[in-house]
This record gives structure tokens, C-alpha cells and sequence, in this order.
């Protein structure tokens, strides 16, 4: 049964469509040339279904939950802290060293002063950027004022040398004879005698130019080079080539058997 | 005469900018504050208005003894070198070693004025040059000029009547200066707005030939300083903290040059303790007009202070009453330190307090050696006795400024660190008992945070 409420309007719309289209006697019908939906045939049934086209579950979506990296601030601001510790552990620089601090590798902000942590930022310096910084004094405030000198620590001992005035000599007579003294200064010109110094890396070895003059010690004579002096050149080679043939056939004297190379000749004019 | 040179090469290399030679083979720099007036010039005079040249300022005090050097004999072989026709790297090697002049332009340049020297061609001056499009723009130019020179006058005109009228009419004094001020800067602004487009001006000041007397040559230095020189030596000073550390700020108005010797010196760059035994030499350019007076002070900014486990100051050097000019830019300590030891006049002498060398413990951090130019107030003469009562130890920039009323104009500075030489150095200044001593890092505790105490266990 139908409501006088909702069969008001059908009757209204009964006797508007009553001089277009037949009456209809079917109450539906009548209801749908209401709504103006009037359509000729009975609709199909429209029924979708949604597949999975990308798997929800699995390793597809790569692990999502990992163990913690314990990141974060490892000293509080105002902390005590000395050279090397880490402050504060990141990924990527949410946080950048201020005073007395640097990066380590991975961004993670440590101190190479001690002194007090604090956490603070520098308009001056970069408008967005916070900063980490340790604070020498407690009653320091960073950032420092930028028309004051920095304040400062030596953070270094004063150690007194025994041996004074230059650097420590071994001279070590080049005849083999032993006698390997440290001496203060050499005094003696001794020209065949070698001055070893401690070099770089802690050893004892003579100077570049010490070296570089060996042969001049030594009275090595050497003929003079002339340029465009051919046949010197041509007999030095030939010397040479002979010397490494003579070389090769030492080397191949052991060997037995074995099939016979080609001997690729130079041409000995 | 040298042998005429096959030009394609030259040519090709001419077509990459040929570069300055740099200062470091011993010959004096192209300044900018002298025009070379021996030089014949092919152009025709400049049209620039020439502002009243001042005279030339008195450098008889400081003038080097200009030793007519001995020419060799292998050096005569060489012919003329003109400076405006050498052509080659060879020739302009030579040039430099036997003149000690650099020469002039572009290779490119040279290579023409050379050739057509060289073909009798006729010399046709650079405004005259056949060319339309060419002498339409000067025309263009000139005219603009002309306005321009018009504006200057009414702007002249207009000064003179406003500094005639009485103050009450222009709404007090105050009004009134602020007013002249405006003027006056307008005015400046105008004059060199009249020459900056002269192509004659543009080639005098990039053959390093401009008068640093016009103030057209002065503006466009100080544009050139501005651009790349003044930038690194702001860094340097900012970076290195020169401007905190010792001055609370500085605004650098003047370009400076350091040098030891033959060996210039980029600000900040390590210098040898034998090298800085003896006194830089400086080259400070003012490009404001004006002679004035200038301190000169050189301070250790980072003496190693043991007991307050800090840094101090130490002064090394103090120099007071120093002329300086856009024109006259030398200060050569070294000289004025021997005509300090000839002179008799305590009152004539302008080192306060004597060079000492710069010297660094083994082992202590490097030492910052700030160069710092301070203008005189008023271009007054300092008084060199009180100056020179400063103390050398704890020294205090600051302080020192405000009791001269000194303004600083500008700074450079080197760094000294510990040395092979630096021993030798350190017993010839009289500090024979500070070689041994090395400074080392002190060992720092650990936290004692991981302690186990009594109740963990």
C-alpha cells in the first residue's frame, strides 16, 4: 500500500503525462516518468569487483618495521661534555655543529671542546639552520657576540726540549767503520762522511740534496753530453743491445728443451 | 731592432687574453695611481672635462734612490723595447727585465700598432676612425656628454645658492646640511656618469694608464676592487676572524697589497719565518680624493697564553703619521725605517714601535698576523712618543684605537707557524730561551661516567 503522501505526486504526474503517453497502469512506471528517468529497457546488473593488482602483504612492501637506530640527542643541553663525545645522532642534518663542534660521518654532531652543551640558533649565521655548540664557561651563551673576540682555549702544555737548538744528527762515517754518535752540530767538514737526519717518518736518511750530490762526492767524472752527437749515441745503444743479448742468453743457459722462440732481430747495421 | 716575427702564431695567441705578468719577478707593478706621461700616445687628447689636477704630491721624502743602474752588455743587444709595440713573450720578458716596465694593451693590440709602424701606414687617431656606425655612436655619446655637463653646472649653480641662503628659510641647519648632502652626492654622481661612457677613458683605465687624480679613474678602480679583490680579502678576514678577534667590524674602503720583498703575499697565506724576518712592504689604494695620515700596526693575534690556558695579543709593529694618497700608495716600511734611524727629530719619526719577527712556539697553533690601516683623525699628526709607550705583551686593539681615535680603513694578514728556520729566526730577535720549549696537547680526562660505584655490584 502505498502512502497518500507519495501517491500525491504520482497522481500529479499521472495526469501531466496522462495527455502525452498512454496511462499507465503499473504504480512503478509511473514512479520513474516522475523522476524523469524513464528508460526503455530494464538495466543490467552492474556489478564490479575490485582485484588486488599489487600484493599487500609479503616481502613486496619491504620490511617496514626495523630495529631502532637509537637516534636522538645523546647529551642535554647545559651537559658537561669533553673533546669526542657525540651530542646528538641523526639522519641527515636536522641539527648542525655550532661552536666548538663538527660533523662526524654519518651527521651525527660531536664536541672537540668540553664545556657545556646548548642547543641554540644563529639568525646571523643562516636564518633556518639549528645549531648544537658547546659553550666554554657555564655562564656562557652561544651564539657569541658577533663584535666580541671569540672566546678561546689553548687546551696545550709547555714541554722543554733537552736537546736544544735544531735537530739531532747521526753521522755515520761512510767507510763502514762503526761509530754511529749523535752529535749536537757537525763540525767537521768530512766530505765522504753521510749527515743522516730524522726525516718525516721517524728514520734516519740522508737529505734529498745530500743525495742528489753523491756523485759529486764521490768525483764521479761523467762525459759531457753533446747534443746531435750521433755516433756516440749509436754506439752506447749497441753496447746496450749487446749487453741484453749477452743478459738473455745467462737467463736461457739453464733452461733445456722447450721449443726455440723466434728470435726477433734487431736490425745491426 | 728586433727581427720581424711571423705573426700567424702570434696572432693565434694573441686571441686568447694575454694575462699581466704577475708582480713576483721583481718589477714594479702597473699601478693605477701613475699615468705614464713619457709614452707618445697616438690618440688624440682625451675629452675629458680634467677636474683641477692637484699638485703633484711631494715624494721627495720617500723617493728611491733612483741609481742609474748599469746597463749590461748582453741586455743593450736587445734594441729598443717599446712598451706599446713589443710583441712577443720574448720581447716582453725582456721589457720587464731591462725596463722594468710592463707593457701596454692587448698582445693583439700591439701586434697592430707594431705592423703598421712597420708599413709606414698613416696613424689615424682613435676618434677619427672611418668608421659610420662608429662615429655615430660618438656622436651619440658626446651629446649625452654635453647634457650631462649641463646638469653639472645647474647642480653647481644650485649648491652655491642653497650654502648662500640662510638656514631658517631652508628649515634649519640641520635640514639644510642634509639637503647640501644629497646635492653633493648627486653632483658626484653626475660627473661620473659624463665620462664613464668614453671609450677613451674605458681604454686609458684598462691599459692601467688612469689618473687616479679624476675622479672617473678613481670610480672605476674602486668598481674593479669591488668586483673580485675586495670580496677574498673580506672572506679572508671574516673566515679567519681577524674581525672579531681585533676589531669589532670593519668596512674595507681601500685595497692593500702585501709583500715581502720580491715575494707578494696573498691575505692569509703562510709566510716563512725568514721571509717575514725582515718588514712587508704595503701597497694601499685609497679611492677617495685627499692626502691624509695613516697608522700602520701589525698584531699577533694569537700568542699562546699558558696560565689562563687562553690566547693574547702582542703588538710587533707600530707606525704613525704615514701620508697616503689616491696617487701615493706606497709604504714601504723598510725605507722608512732607514730614514727613521738617519733622521735626528724624535717628533719626524714615524716607527713608534720597532719591527720585531713574527715567531711561533713547536707545536702551538698556527699565529695570525693581522696587517691593520688605520686612518688619522682629521689627518692629523699622531704624537710618536706617546704612541710608542704601548706595551708590546697583552696588547689591546681596541683599546689602542679609541686612545688615538683611530678609524680603520683596511686589514690583511699572514699567518707564521713553527719552522725549520723559525729557531734561527727566534735567537737572532733575542728569545733564545723560548726554542726549546714545545707546546703539546694536554690529555683530557674521561667522563667518569662509566665508574662502577659500590651500589651496582
Amino acid at each position: 500500500m502505498l502512502l497518500p503522501r507519495i501517491l500525491a505526486p504520482v497522481c500529479a504526474s499521472l495526469q501531466a503525462t496522462s495527455k502525452l503517453a498512454a496511462p499507465s497502469k503499473h504504480v512503478l512506471d509511473a514512479l520513474r516518468a516522475a523522476n524523469g528517468t524513464i528508460t526503455s529497457a530494464p538495466t543490467l546488473a552492474l556489478t564490479s569487483i575490485r582485484h588486488a593488482s599489487h600484493q599487500s602483504q609479503g616481502r613486496a612492501n619491504g620490511a617496514k618495521d626495523g630495529p631502532g637506530k637509537r637516534l636522538g640527542a645523546k647529551k642535554s643541553g647545559g651537559e658537561f661534555v669533553i673533546p669526542g663525545n657525540i651530542i646528538f645522532r641523526q639522519r641527515g642534518t636536522a641539527w648542525f655543529p655550532g661552536e666548538n663542534c663538527k660533523f662526524g660521518r654519518d651527521h651525527c654532531i660531536y664536541a672537540v671542546e668540553s664545556g657545556y652543551v646548548r642547543y641554540y640558533r644563529d639568525p646571523n649565521l643562516h636564518p633556518k639552520r639549528q645549531y648544537i655548540g658547546v659553550a666554554l664557561e657555564k655562564d656562557h651563551n652561544l651564539p657569541y657576540a658577533t663584535t666580541r673576540a671569540k672566546p678561546r682555549r689553548l687546551g696545550m702544555v709547555a714541554v722543554v726540549n733537552e736537546v736544544d737548538a735544531g735537530d739531532v744528527r747521526v753521522v755515520v762515517p761512510v767507510d763502514g767503520s762503526e761509530g754511529v754518535g749523535v752529535e749536537g752540530g757537525v763540525k767537521e767538514k768530512d766530505k765522504t762522511a753521510k749527515v743522516l737526519t730524522m726525516g718525516r717518518g721517524y728514520a734516519y736518511r740522508e737529505a734529498n740534496w745530500q743525495i742528489g750530490r753523491t756523485a759529486e762526492r764521490m768525483n764521479v767524472q761523467v762525459k759531457q753530453f753533446v747534443p746531435g752527437d750521433r755516433w756516440t749515441a749509436w754506439k752506447r745503444s749497441q753496447a746496450r743491445i749487446q749487453a741484453n743479448e749477452e743478459k738473455k742468453k745467462l737467463r736461457n743457459a739453464g733452461k733445456k728443451g722447450g721449443a726455440k722462440k723466434k728470435q726477433v732481430r734487431r736490425n745491426v747495421a | 731592432m728586433a727581427p720581424v716575427t711571423p705573426s700567424i702564431r702570434h696572432f693565434s695567441l694573441c686571441l686568447r687574453c694575454v694575462r699581466q705578468l704577475p708582480t713576483a719577478n721583481g718589477t714594479p707593478r702597473r699601478t693605477l695611481s701613475t699615468s705614464a706621461a713619457a709614452r707618445e700616445e697616438v690618440q688624440t687628447q682625451p675629452s675629458t672635462p680634467a677636474p683641477p689636477v692637484p699638485p703633484p704630491s711631494d715624494d721627495t721624502t720617500l723617493t728611491p734612490s733612483t741609481t742609474s743602474q748599469v746597463i749590461p752588455d748582453f741586455m743593450q743587444k736587445w734594441g729598443t723595447l717599446d712598451p706599446q709595440t713589443v710583441e712577443n713573450k720574448k720581447q716582453e720578458r725582456r721589457l720587464l727585465r731591462r725596463e722594468h716596465v710592463q707593457p701596454v694593451g692587448s698582445r693583439r693590440r700591439r701586434a697592430v700598432l707594431r705592423r703598421s709602424a712597420l708599413q709606414k701606414a698613416t696613424e689615424v687617431p682613435f676618434e677619427q676612425l672611418p668608421y659610420q656606425c662608429f662615429q655615430e655612436a660618438r656622436k651619440f655619446l658626446l651629446e649625452d656628454r654635453q647634457e650631462k655637463i649641463k646638469d653639472i653646472e645647474t647642480q653647481q649653480l644650485r649648491i652655491r645658492n642653497l650654502m648662500d641662503q640662510d638656514p631658517a628659510v631652508s628649515g634649519g641647519p640641520a635640514a639644510k646640511e642634509s639637503r647640501l648632502r644629497s646635492m653633493r652626492k648627486h653632483f658626484n654622481e653626475l660627473i661620473i656618469l659624463a665620462d664613464i661612457n668614453d671609450p677613451v677613458v674605458k681604454r686609458k683605465f684598462e691599459d692601467g694608464q688612469g689618473d687616479m687624480n679624476k675622479p672617473i679613474y678613481r670610480y672605476l678602480a674602486d668598481q674593479k676592487w669591488r668586483q673580485y679583490k675586495r670580496l677574498v680579502l673580506e672572506q679572508r678576514l671574516t673566515q679567519m676572524n681577524v674581525v672579531p678577534d681585533l676589531l669589532p667590524t670593519l668596512d674595507i674602503v681601500a685595497d692593500i697589497d702585501l709583500g715581502f720583498g720580491r715575494k707578494s703575499v696573498a691575505p692569509g697565506d703562510f709566510v716563512l719565518s725568514t721571509i717575514s724576518e725582515k718588514m712587508p712592504r704595503l701597497n694601499v689604494q685609497i679611492f677617495t680624493p685627499g692626502e691624509r695620515l695613516v697608522t700602520i700596526l701589525v698584531v699577533d693575534a694569537d700568542v699562546p697564553d699558558l696560565e689562563s690556558d687562553s690566547f693574547t695579543y702582542r703588538c710587533h709593529f707600530v707606525a704613525s703619521n704615514i701620508p697616503l694618497s689616491p696617487t701615493r700608495t706606497s709604504i714601504p716600511l723598510q725605507r722608512i725605517a732607514q730614514e727613521d734611524a738617519k733622521s735626528e727629530d724624535v717628533s719626524a719619526k714615524k716607527i713608534a714601535i720597532p719591527w720585531v719577527s713574527p715567531w711561533a712556539h713547536k707545536g702551538a697553533p698556527y699565529h695570525r698576523l693581522a696587517i691593520l690601516v688605520f686612518e688619522q683623525k682629521d689627518a692629523q699628526p699622531l704624537d710618536i712618543t706617546k704612541v710608542g709607550k704601548t706595551k708590546r705583551e697583552n696588547f689591546n686593539v681596541r683599546s689602542f684605537v679609541d686612545k688615538h681615535k683611530l678609524s680603520a680603513i683596511t686589514a690583511t694578514l699572514f699567518r707564521t707557524q713553527w719552522d725549520e728556520s723559525m729557531a734561527g729566526v727566534m735567537e737572532r730577535a733575542g728569545l733564545k730561551d723560548q726554542i726549546a720549549v714545545e707546546l703539546k696537547r694536554r690529555r683530557v680526562e674521561p667522563l667518569p661516567h662509566k665508574r662502577r660505584t659500590e651500589r651496582m655490584r
